[in-house]
């Protein structure tokens, strides 16, 4: 037992003595799949390469939740250093205390964030912005539709793939929906938009598309769907031309990724020069370059192609969706879908 | 002189005697300690966690409230979920012990390298994961697919295959097939050739047999794999999700929709624990099946 005791021990020693081949290693927890591969092109590998003492090991996972329930699971000896996550659930974890505040003194480029960067409540600010978007195949709707109206078109019957909540895409499509049906504040009441939405279901094909929306709607499973537009403009670039994406007529609403700095984090100081680097206007512009996410920083300078195929543009159009107090809310409007929209579909 | 020393070695191991309780209780303790910390300690967990308070946007309460278990039986989705799901996994049962069994009753009369080559057959799809036989079933399915397809083609409106709960029986049927066959063959072991052979010697007909004689005397089998496949269904979680379409509501399913989307914590370990009081049940059944048929 003694032998096995020191075996452990040694290995260990060994183990943490193997690892720093550089200065110091900051771990950071984001999305993994394209989002992993975009954002490691275009903002972590030239931050190491102008930071060479500091590694930067990405550890992607699929959703906010998941990166949530790890963080909750290393409480009390935290692996993870940074994490970007969408805002709501960066609420949760600022509220369980995960999460430092990130303010000027962490970076001065948090002045220039633009004013809905930042939420009440949440240690982290936006480092990214993304918008619903409506997404169809080009073969099979030939000409690009302009309007959310589309999804409700009787011609697509059984051709419509709609992601449903607890998914944030559904949550999104109810405010939008309650706006297009003459409702009024989401916040008090989403009647109109379930009403909506209702006369939507029977177009439906799935409310759970997998792997995600997009495939489906490439190759042709599906016509018509909705989806966020950073995603959906890579894919339509690797679709081959059947992928099209329109920012409707009547606009949409903002999703918000935050980035946190987590409380106790092994490595803080060059965690913080690593979110320094994220929101400076520079990264923010080649992150957009890259992948199509809006640019948090208001001093970030994008080119037109690129400001085109994001919903910068088209700011006057969008609602502004407060997503703190739609956390808030969640609940009731995912009863009133499994009650009173998805049973229609069936 | 060499005899003797045959008969009595010099060197003999000290013995140790343990007894048959003391052997027993050795051999058990490895699992029972690596059962109490991979299972028993996380299922109190989980426990203790459906007692917790889940608050808005995924935030959990370290107190003691009934909340998550009380809105579980106040709330008709969740009743509704509950009863859906036991009978969707009960039709999957059926439907798997329906196409299982005449596979199983002929493997079990078959012989030699035939036997072999079959049992073989039926055990392959275990060797490909669950996620890909779906991704198949998906492509077999679809509105473009091949049965849809020679639906239309003969004349009649194709109903529809997936992204409903026909899709998710369907899948779960095929995918849970093999379980049943080797259940059902591990519990023909009473069904004996030479009673079927005095059956028919005495004037019953290949029917009666069937009712009469092969029936009864598989029930063993019977039951050990309806309850396997019981278990494995209401438990099933990835089939349903790809061929549910968001229409499907099952225990599985919304378990991880609380867990991994809503983050509500609480009422997942609540609807987790629920599942383990279903499978308890079903073993109940189990057990008084076995009772009554000794």
């Amino acid at each position: 037992m003694s032998k096995l005791c020191t075996l452990l021990a040694v290995s260990g020693v060994a183990l943490a003595i193997s690892s720093p081949a550089f200065a110091e290693t900051v771990t950071l927890a984001a999305y993994s799949g394209i989002f992993q591969d975009h954002y490691t092109k275009a903002v972590v590998e030239p931050f190491m390469k102008a930071n060479p003492n500091i590694k930067i090991e990405f550890y992607g996972m699929p959703n906010s939740a998941q990166m949530l329930g790890t963080l909750r699971a290393q409480k009390a000896a935290p692996q993870i250093d940074i994490v970007i996550m969408d805002v709501s659930v960066a609420k949760a974890g600022t509220d369980e205390g995960l999460f430092d505040k990130i303010d000027e003194s962490v970076s001065k480029n948090v002045a220039d964030l633009y004013p809905a960067a930042r939420a009440e409540g949440v240690g982290g600010v936006a480092v990214t912005f993304d918008n619903l978007v409506l997404l169809y195949n080009k073969e099979q709707v030939k000409t690009a539709p302009t309007s959310w109206n589309a999804l409700w078109d009787k011609q697509y019957a059984g051709k419509v793939t709609i992601p449903a909540v607890p998914d944030i895409q559904g949550t999104t499509l109810t405010i939008i929906a309650n706006k297009m049906a003459g409702g009024d504040d989401y916040k008090k009441s989403v009647e109109a938009g379930i009403k909506k939405l209702g006369e939507l279901a029977p177009n439906v094909q799935t409310w759970d598309p997998k792997p995600d929306v997009y495939t489906p709607i490439a190759n042709g499973q599906a016509a018509l769907g909705i989806g966020w537009n950073a995603r959906a403009q890579v894919y339509a670039d690797t679709s081959g031309g059947k992928l099209g994406v329109v920012l409707p007529q009547e606009g949409s609403g903002f999703q918000i990724n935050m980035i946190n700095l987590v409380k106790n984090a092994p490595q803080s100081a060059a965690a913080k020069t690593f979110i320094d680097y994220a929101l400076k206007p520079e990264t923010q512009a080649a992150f957009t370059e890259e992948m199509f996410y809006a640019p948090t920083n208001s001093k970030a300078k994008i080119s037109p192609t690129a400001l085109s195929r994001t919903a910068a543009g088209a700011m006057d159009k969008m609602i502004a969706i407060d997503w703190i107090a739609v956390a808030g809310i969640r609940d009731a409007i995912t009863e009133q879908w499994r009650r009173r929209i998805i049973p229609l579909s069936r | 002189m060499s005899t003797a020393a045959a008969a009595h070695p010099p060197y003999s191991m000290p013995r140790v005697t343990l007894g048959r309780a003391g052997t027993a209780t050795l051999l058990l303790l490895p699992i029972a300690l690596v059962n109490a910390m991979g299972f028993i300690v996380p299922v109190l967990n989980l426990l203790r966690m459906s007692f917790y308070e889940a608050l808005a946007g995924g935030g959990i309460r370290e107190t003691f409230t009934l909340a998550s278990w009380s809105g579980l039986f106040r709330d008709a989705f969740y009743v509704d979920l509950i009863v859906n799901s036991i009978v969707v996994s009960l039709s999957i049962t059926f439907a798997t012990l329906l196409v299982s069994y005449p596979i199983a009753l002929y493997l079990h009369r078959s012989s030699g390298r035939w036997r072999t080559f079959l049992t073989v057959l039926v055990i392959s799809p275990l060797l490909t994961s669950a996620v890909v036989r779906t991704y198949g079933w998906i492509a077999l399915l679809a509105d473009q697919g091949p049965i849809v397809g020679s639906i239309a083609a003969l004349g009649f409106t194709p109903p529809r295959l997936m992204f409903n709960t026909t899709g998710v029986v369907i899948g779960l049927t095929e995918i849970l097939m093999p379980y049943m066959i080797l259940s059902l063959l591990a519990g023909f072991g009473r069904l004996d050739p030479r009673v079927e052979e005095a059956a028919m010697t005495l004037g019953a007909r290949p029917s009666q047999t069937f009712w009469r004689v092969i029936l009864p005397l598989t029930v063993p089998g019977i039951a050990l794999g309806c309850l396997l496949c019981f278990v494995l269904a209401v438990s099933s979680f990835i089939t349903p999700k790809l061929l549910g379409g968001g229409r499907v509501f099952l225990l599985a399913t919304e378990i991880y929709d609380q867990a991994i989307v809503t983050l509500n914590w609480p009422l997942a370990a609540t609807l987790s624990m629920l599942v383990l009081i279903i499978f308890g049940a079903a073993l109940a059944v189990y057990a008084r099946v076995l009772r009554v048929i000794e």
